[in-house]
């Protein structure tokens, strides 16, 4: 029986092929995606490893924010060094800081791609080569040397090339303080390279450092000026990291203050953090890649079940010499196991390769690791072909068993190759599971169950599996309608194309179906970037009235300014109003919230945030605003307790409460910008507001505020519109991301209607003889063929409109309370959805359009 | 284009020392070895022959189906021996009509878009008068919205005449036309055939090994080893019988 799959696969090749390639196409995503994200981890891993290599034991405060951005902590006491450096065993110990800080070149243009790309770092400079990662060298042949006054600075060799800078000229630096100009006196490396992923460092003495990090001197907090993010200590030789981590703990005490790491652990710890950030990606792109997977389990499907209809008389000669029905039925799944295996074992060597050119394209991006090898887990591969194996053979068990079911006596008979009859069942069946799925969807949407996102997608898939299993149903009305006015327009091919798509009507519906699901998600993308670039527009429109927005060039997060730039901006006598704005996030009513900070007395004139009771604009240190949503589900009112924790517990006052919040567009939570500093320790504005004065036209305003940021060369000034743009922008880059993504599904189901078409060409052999016999030219052949694969993927562009229009709705629906509060269904741009998915359609169908066309007339008529 | 009137030529098809060789060196097959043959205008002429005798590549070849390796064969004066393909394509939808022995019918289609099919892939509309006068001869007006699977063998193979018949070609070519047929079916076939011709002035050449057909027609031709060995007018089903078997046997 085997001899017989094996001669049966290689007879066919092409339908091997085009199976094959479905299932490669997934797998190799699934592997690709896998060998980068390990690529990358492993390359980080080592970085860090490297940083932390002369650590032994580690002092850092207890209290942290933890929020998506990263993990903010609060700094630590600068007298505990000398203590720990009188330690027995300590052979050096040293106070840490790092800090925003964005270089620019003498032209002052910002080095690197703030906002956009890594980081931009500050850090103090640690002289002793154990505990400090960055190693002095020559630049240019001029000798480094550490920074020895406070306008002295040690760069990263990258920025050092990026910038144009040499030892002994000048740099400006960006931090939360004025900008400044040092002198660069030293180049070095993070161990082998330039620079660690692409980030910029500018090292300085710790005096300097501690200057600039200092926590502002607020009405009720004493300046700070001797504080460390940590202390990290080498031991002597011979002395174990647990041993020293005791001896420091020791020393430091205040347990419930301070704690004491192994160098190991924060290593460990470090690399972990960067394993869960890097999660987000991996999981991200895995999506995608089970999305491919899940569409072709449609495409094999449908295969194999046209390979068993085409085979009927021949398993059905095996079944009367004499095979059983196990055999007859292992002899299908055998073919199946095969091509899993080898269209899994092409898809990791594909998913390798495709990982070793996006590693290759990040280096070209300026993001620079290490050169190290492609990480292959042995775990990769074996999911690949697991997943890939899997996927094809369950797809062909139900095909297969039909095999099985094949009476011998259907050799004799002259049979129809399908039935096409249907059971009611089936109509049923599709009902039931598409009914099913809609609740999961809900239930995730809107019943609130922490884990919703897996129910929303679960609902999702078993929506689309009672719509295929729908189609059939469906495939010959609706075909027929869709068929009509081709059939009309095309005269005899158009007829005989829309014919064919509904003679086998489980046939189109499997492969209409394949397509649906791209369809749907496309659809479902455009509608929730429609959506919420409306929610966006209405929520700019309505709560916006601060004339110009000063923000990072290229947005995102990670960039921003020193609280100067605003000072200076509300000073111009052409401003009335302006105030820095931060964006943070704390613990409240058990979880983490989002949280902005302003000015509350220039708010007025830049928000219309809508104040309803207290005194918003006189909002103390210690008072917090909320917004009329959060008063009614927390019972707040003015003046009550609302316990909060930033970086430690306590108990804020209600202030104030105003209307608009984050379902408006904006945010639920607000404190003032003094009672921002008290609280965090960085105190960097994301943006920056302001509204002109009476009389002021908007260019002199420009102008004048144009002439502040010269000192900042990571602003950009924006007006409303401009800043409306911007936002609108980033959900169009975010949005075309997905559409990439996606096109890999859309992809596999033109592939889906090639195979399809090519087995259906098969099967038709002698009718197209006889076609071309009476008259028909290749021309009109084709023609027939890419018709016929116009109505199968207007078909499924259609189940595919609707189910991504339900999906849309309901995703929108869901998210009213985050600010997406319009429902907008793109007419144009679900018009090219579909445009998109017939292209897709008569591009597949091109091929097989040829072999059909070439048919040998001779050959075809006489045909068995 | 080359597909000129053609009513001019006495003759509606010819072969003139017409070759198809398969294969090369000892694997050489000659199916037509030379042959030179014509047919008249308005006549039914059967080609006859043992397996093997190149009776349905003469047939192939004249009907534009297949090439000839060396020789002439003309449609009326239009010499298809050096038509391109796209040409040979639109002579046997405008000027050939065709009956095989099975799967003579497009299953999608209804019997009455099966008979226009041809005009209707040139773009053309049949003729109203002409399109009744063949549905009613041929008693086929209560089935023309049936499909094929509905219909039975007789009944296919009476639409498969229609289609012929219908955009009213220079030769209608049928390769083993009663072969998949009974008895009754296959006479009611060859009296429709050789009515056309009588009636109605086409012309018909047919392959067939079965006797009896070959009596319906007005000549038969012997093919053997690629060859026209014999023929004979107005035959009989028992003289057809007697020549075959000198022929081969």
């Amino acid at each position: 029986m085997f001899r017989l799959t094996w001669k049966g696969l290689l007879a066919h090749k092409l339908r091997f092929a085009l199976t094959a390639l479905s299932v490669m196409l997934g797998v190799s995503f699934l592997t690709g995606t896998n060998v980068l994200t390990d690529t990358i981890t492993k390359t980080f891993n080592e970085m860090f490893a490297n940083a932390y290599a002369g650590t032994d034991a580690y002092v850092r405060a207890r209290s942290k924010i933890d929020s998506q951005f990263g993990t903010q902590r609060a700094r630590i006491d600068g007298s505990l060094l000398p203590q720990i450096r009188t330690i027995d065993g300590v052979l050096d110990a040293q106070g840490t800081l790092a800090f925003y800080a964005q270089m620019a070149d003498s032209s002052g243009k910002p080095i690197g791609q703030p906002g956009r790309g890594a980081p931009t770092f500050g850090f103090n400079w640690v002289p002793d080569g154990k505990l400090s990662p960055w190693k002095l060298v020559s630049f240019k042949g001029v000798e480094s040397a550490a920074p020895a006054s406070d306008d002295e600075v040690v760069i990263d060799k990258a920025s050092a090339h990026l910038g144009n800078l040499k030892i002994g000229g000048k740099v400006r630096v960006l931090t939360q303080l004025a900008p400044k100009e040092y002198m660069v006196v030293g180049v070095a490396m993070f161990g082998t390279i330039d620079s660690p992923g692409g980030a910029s460092a500018v090292m300085m003495t710790t005096r300097e450092a501690q200057r600039i990090t200092a926590p502002p001197v607020a009405p009720d907090v004493p300046a700070q000026t001797n504080q460390f993010d940590a202390i990290a200590v080498a031991s002597r030789p011979g002395i174990s990291q647990e041993e020293m981590a005791l001896r420091v703990r020791d020393v430091v005490g205040e347990p419930a203050r301070y704690e004491v790491l192994t160098g190991a652990q924060v290593t460990a710890e470090t690399q972990s953090e960067i394993e869960k950030s890097l999660s987000f990606f991996r999981i991200g792109l895995t999506i995608f890649a089970y999305i491919a997977l899940f569409v072709s389990i449609f495409i094999i499907f449908n295969t194999f079940s046209i390979i068993v209809a085409q085979r009927l008389r021949e398993l059905a000669l095996l079944r009367a010499i004499g095979a059983s029905g196990r055999q007859v039925m292992f002899s299908v799944l055998g073919e199946a196991v095969l091509v899993g295996l080898f269209a899994s074992a092409a898809g990791v060597i594909g998913g390798i390769v495709v990982a070793a050119g996006l590693k290759a394209m990040l280096a070209g991006f300026g993001i620079d690791i290490p050169t190290g090898d492609v990480v292959v887990a042995r775990g990769t591969v074996l999911l690949a072909m697991v997943v890939g194996t899997l996927v094809t053979t369950l797809s062909a068990i139900l095909p297969a068993r039909r095999a099985s079911k094949i009476a011998p006596v259907a050799a004799m008979r002259d049979v129809a190759l399908e039935p096409n009859t249907r059971k009611a069942r089936w109509t049923i069946i599709g009902l039931v599971l598409t009914a099913l799925g809609t609740c999961a969807l809900f239930f995730g949407l809107f019943g609130g169950p922490s884990n919703g996102i897996a129910f929303v997608g679960l609902g999702a898939m078993v929506i689309f599996l009672g719509v295929a299993v729908l189609g059939p149903t469906l495939a010959r009305p609706v075909s027929k309608v869709l068929g009509w006015p081709v059939a009309r327009l095309r005269g005899i091919t158009g007829e005989l194309a829309r014919d064919n798509a509904v003679r086998n009507p489980r046939r189109t519906a499997l492969t209409a179906a394949a397509l649906m699901i791209g369809v749907a998600l496309v659809a479902l993308i455009t509608i929730f970037a429609a959506s919420t670039k409306a929610s966006v527009s209405v929520a700019v429109d309505r709560a916006f009235k601060a004339d110009y927005v000063i923000d990072a060039k290229g947005g995102g997060f990670g960039g921003g300014f020193s609280p100067e730039l605003a000072k200076r901006v509300a000073a111009l006598d052409e401003v009335s109003a302006a105030s820095g704005l931060r964006f943070g996030a704390f613990k409240v009513d058990g979880g983490t919230k989002f949280i902005v900070s302003a000015d509350p007395k220039a708010m007025g004139d830049l928000f219309d945030i809508d104040p309803v009771a207290g005194d918003f604009p006189a909002l103390g240190v210690n008072e917090i605003a909320i917004s009329t949503k959060i008063a009614k589900d927390l019972k707040l009112e003015v003046g009550s307790r609302l316990p909060v924790q930033f970086l430690t517990a306590e108990d804020m006052t209600v202030g104030a409460i105003y209307a608009a919040g984050q379902r408006e567009g904006l945010s639920d939570y607000f404190i003032s910008l003094e009672a921002f500093d008290k609280r965090y320790p960085e105190r960097i504005d994301n943006q920056v507001l302001a509204h002109l004065a009476e009389g002021v036209t908007p260019a002199a305003g420009k102008r004048a505020i144009n002439e502040v940021l010269i000192d900042y060369p990571t602003a950009e000034l924006q007006d409303q519109a401009e800043f409306k743009q911007s936002r609108l922008d980033q959900i169009n880059m975010f949005v075309n991301l997905i559409y990439a993504l996606l096109a890999l599904a859309v992809i596999i189901a033109g592939i889906g209607i090639a195979n399809t078409l090519a087995l259906s060409i098969v099967e038709r052999t002698r009718e197209l003889g006889l076609l071309r016999a009476i008259g028909m030219t290749r021309a009109q052949l084709r023609a027939a063929v890419r018709w016929e694969a116009v109505i199968i993927s207007l078909f499924g562009a259609a189940m595919g409109l609707v189910v991504g229009l339900f999906f849309g709705w309901a995703i929108v629906e869901a998210l009213k309370s985050e600010g997406i509060t319009e429902f907008v269904p793109p007419g144009p741009q679900l018009l090219v959805v579909v445009a998109i998915a017939v292209f897709v359609g008569v591009l597949f169908a091109l091929l097989p359009a040829r072999r059909a066309a070439r048919l040998d007339i001779l050959k075809a008529i006489e045909a068995e | 284009m080359a597909i000129a009137e053609t009513i001019s030529s006495p003759l509606a098809a010819r072969a003139v020392t017409a070759s198809k060789i398969y294969g090369q060196d000892d694997n050489e097959v000659r199916a037509l070895d030379g042959i030179s043959v014509e047919f008249a205008r308005s006549r039914f002429t059967a080609i006859m022959g043992p397996s093997g005798s190149g009776k349905s590549t003469l047939l192939h070849c004249l009907a534009g189906l297949d090439r000839v390796t060396a020789g002439q064969v003309f449609l009326g004066d239009i010499e298809i021996s050096t038509c391109k393909e796209k040409q040979l394509t639109l002579i046997r939808r405008d000027r050939i009509g065709f009956v095989f022995q099975a799967y003579n019918l497009v299953p999608t289609l209804t019997a009455l878009e099966n008979m226009t099919l041809p005009m209707a892939l040139a773009g053309r509309k049949p003729d109203k008068e002409w399109f009744d006068s063949v549905v009613d001869m041929l008693h086929m007006r209560d089935r023309l919205a049936h499909r094929p699977s509905e219909l039975s063998g007789g009944q296919q193979q009476r639409v498969a005449v229609a289609r012929a018949l219908m955009s009213r070609p220079e030769v209608i070519f049928a390769d083993e036309p009663t072969g998949n047929l009974d008895s009754r079916s296959s006479t009611e076939i060859l009296t429709f055939m050789r009515g056309a011709v009588r009636s109605l002035d086409q012309t018909i050449v047919m392959v067939t090994h079965d006797p009896v057909a070959a009596s319906f027609s007005d000549r038969v031709v012997f093919l053997a080893d690629g060859k026209i060995v014999d023929e004979m007018s107005d035959p009989t089903s028992d003289g057809v019988l007697e020549r075959l078997k000198s022929l081969g046997n």
